[in-house]
């Protein structure tokens, strides 16, 4: 602390400390230095994996302080409410000021102005003053903007100004940055994140939440109807995807084929295609047919059941290969017929007549084998994430405008001179972007000196 | 593939362009240097032909898809970017010597691709969404502006070196003055800043429509704000606290090695959900 501010009160401290921007470049380097650890050290892993890692003391001080969740641990909290404390207060500290200087423009070009003024240029020249502030209001519109003429003891200001809103845009964008919070904040404590894994012709409606042990009611269900996975003709998948219905009170109120990318959205909770597996239960499909041809029937078997076929005898399906001898998927099936010993054979799904070789009352077929899956969805509800985007949005509008925008300002003063010639000054300042600025006031300084009047 | 063969060429006028660059500005030769800013423009048209070239093919092989989907077609992108940037830089700011800074930063991102897989692959489920384009796209634009900050703040660092130590002559003369390198550094970290933010914006905005998270700390995004982090550290210490010269130049190499980690070493040193990007 400098001398002479010692008598300062607290508060004063206390404000200047939040105020600082030592503070904020210090809390940045030290969010950027904390972020790295959390990505050295794999975070919310099973105990397990961070055995094969670190021993047990290491593991024990690591949780201690948090580092296996650490972008949610209290000190890693408590840097990002420093953060915005310093934003909030930086804003505070300083908007005033440049809402008062833009609200109140410096309309006159005094010496003490014009001292500070990085573009400045004199000249004597012939006229009269109103004449001459007509036409240089003129170039000035033409080639910048309008200015407003002040009238100050005999003599004549003329101020222009351009881009005031560029010395908004780091508000903009410091405001964008709370606003993402508060989106995230309204996220985390109404919404949920959660998950469900849907067998096939399944429902669910109670969905447990990741990572947690709570459960969230939707008060509808959600039904899979069916899953598929489609692959590339090089066997890599292409598309995961599941039919899904929406049912409440009973009635199938929406339905819908998700993808990856693109979710299922009913009342605000979105289901999204994460993943999926085998249910375990699998099916298949048996042909019973007449040699003749007058009747056809399909069954259903599934692992381990029995299925009578009228007037025929019992089938189980007992095992399946993928590519039985190269011929294909195939199935091994035990008929069993009343006062005969069972019988057991394969049937081959490419070669659906292939058991007609039996040549009994009826040959079987192997249809198909039906897997069972259930479809992994990720299920969430965020009501604070439009304001996340509308935060992201002025984000970079804020951005923008700080960057790309400047604050330009044009002053011209005329005033008769002791010799009966009007004295010009025309001088200009920009915040940014001197380079373009220079361009324009050349122009009009050219455009002045070319005025005949 | 055409397009491979297009990209191999590129790699070699690169590679070419560099040795120019650098024989020009040790040997003081203007000449060499003028040839080296042709190289690049064909270099950049036959890169701009190869992109569209993978492009189209991707299309003959029933893939159908913006050839940017993985480490090699991300180096090239790259590359091609940086190239860009370098001609506009040169062209606005009349000075060749960026190329020998410049340039090797696209040539060696070309000799890394090189060493990658480069057929077309068919895209991962997770991939297949219009907010790739948008999100790769704004990201690499980003990192490019950050390489040729970096290229530049090297010759910031040396001529400042000459400069403190009176040594008159040398390489380094042949620079544009400190003041409008210590500028440009600023400047191109200024156009990739909106980039990187908007990049990241895409990306959560892509995450949130596929898992229904728009962040979730994983190494790829928490590096990609410790990059963001390091250029707002840079930004603000610059506007309001008066850092430039030396200090910029160093926020500015430490920027651009944060970036290169973001993009190569999270994918080779750590795991996440951006591992299917790795190649």
């Amino acid at each position: 602390m400098a001398e002479g501010k010692r008598n300062e009160s607290l508060m004063d401290r206390v404000w200047e400390f939040f105020t600082s921007l030592k503070l904020a470049i210090f809390v940045i380097i030290i969010l950027a230095i904390a972020s790295i650890i959390g990505t050295i050290i794999e975070q919310n892993q099973p105990l397990e994996k961070y055995r094969q890692f670190y021993s047990d003391g290491t593991i024990r001080i690591f949780d201690s302080v948090g580092l296996f969740d650490m972008y949610h641990s209290w000190w890693f909290l408590l840097l990002l409410v420093l953060f915005t404390v310093n934003l909030v207060c930086c804003t505070l500290d300083r908007l005033p000021r440049v809402v008062k200087v833009v609200r109140n423009p410096k309309t006159t070009l005094d010496d003490n102005l014009e001292k500070t003024l990085g573009l400045v240029d004199r000249w004597k020249r012939k006229g009269e003053l109103e004449t001459l502030a007509a036409t240089y209001r003129e170039a000035m519109t033409s080639a910048f903007a309008r200015p407003r003429v002040t009238e100050n003891a005999g003599t004549l200001h003329l101020y222009a100004e351009k881009g005031v809103i560029s010395r908004f845009g780091v508000y903009v964008t410091h405001l964008s940055i709370i606003i993402i919070f508060i989106g995230a904040i309204i996220g985390n404590v109404f919404g949920f994140k959660g998950y469900a894994n849907i067998v096939e012709g399944e429902s669910a409606s109670v969905i447990p939440t990741r990572g947690g042990t709570t459960k969230v009611d939707l008060g509808f269900a959600v039904r899979c109807n069916k899953f598929w996975v489609d692959y590339y003709p090089s066997g890599q998948p292409k598309e995961y995807s599941s039919d899904l219905s929406i049912i409440e009170n009973g009635r199938e109120v929406l339905r819908k084929r998700i993808e990856v990318n693109d979710p299922l959205q009913y009342k605000g909770v979105w289901f999204y295609q994460a993943s999926y597996g085998s249910a375990g239960a699998t099916t298949v499909t048996v042909g019973v047919n007449a040699p003749d041809g007058s009747s056809r029937e399909t069954v259903t078997l599934s692992p381990g059941q029995k299925a009578e076929i009228a007037g025929y005898g019992t089938i189980s399906a007992i095992d399946y290969q993928g590519n039985f001898q190269g011929l294909g998927p195939a199935l091994l099936v035990v008929l069993e017929k009343p006062g005969k010993q069972p019988s057991q054979f394969w049937l081959l799904e490419s070669y659906p007549e292939f058991d007609r070789q039996r040549r009994d009352s009826r040959y079987l077929s192997f249809a198909g084998i039906n897997e069972i899956f259930y479809t992994g969805l990720q299920v969430a509800q965020d009501p604070g994430v439009n304001i996340v985007w509308v935060g992201c949005t002025l984000m970079v509008i804020g951005i923008m405008i700080a960057f790309f925008l400047s604050h330009k300002r044009l002053w011209i003063r005329l005033s008769r001179g002791g010799d009966g010639r009007v004295d010009v000054v025309l001088a200009g300042s920009t915040n940014k972007n001197r380079l373009v600025f220079e361009k324009i006031f050349e122009k009009i300084q050219a455009d002045m000196k070319a005025v005949k009047v | 593939m055409l397009n491979v063969r297009l990209f191999d060429i590129t790699t070699l006028l690169f590679g070419v362009a560099s040795v120019n660059y650098v024989v020009a500005l040790y040997g003081k030769r203007e000449t060499i240097a003028r040839i080296g800013t042709w190289v690049c423009i064909a270099a950049a048209v036959v890169s701009t032909v190869a992109i569209g070239t993978r492009w189209a093919e991707s299309y003959r092989m029933g893939i159908g898809r913006i050839p940017v989907t993985n480490l090699y077609e991300s180096l090239v992108f790259f590359a091609w970017s940086v190239n860009l940037f370098y001609l506009l830089v040169e062209w606005k700011y009349k000075s060749w010597t960026f190329g020998a800074f410049v340039m090797p930063i696209a040539f060696g991102t070309m000799l890394f691709a090189f060493t990658n897989e480069s057929s077309i692959e068919p895209l991962v489920p997770a991939l297949q969404s219009y907010w790739l384009h948008a999100h790769v796209i704004t990201c690499f634009v980003g990192y490019a502006a950050f390489a040729v900050s970096a290229g530049v703040a090297t010759m910031y660092l040396m001529k400042a070196k000459r400069e403190k130590r009176n040594v008159t002559g040398g390489v380094v003369a042949l620079f544009p003055s400190t003041k409008i390198l210590d500028d440009l550094v600023y400047k191109a970290i200024m156009w990739g800043f909106p980039f990187l933010t908007a990049g990241i914006i895409t990306g959560a905005a892509w995450a949130n429509y596929a898992w229904g998270t728009y962040w979730s700390w994983d190494p790829k995004e928490t590096w990609s704000l410790i990059v963001w982090l390091v250029y707002a550290a840079f930004l603000h210490a610059r506007v309001t606290r008066g850092w430039h010269g030396r200090r910029a130049a160093i926020l500015s190499i430490v920027g651009f090695l944060a970036t290169i980690f973001c993009y190569l070493g999270v994918n080779l040193v750590l795991s996440g959900l951006h591992s299917y990007g790795g190649g």
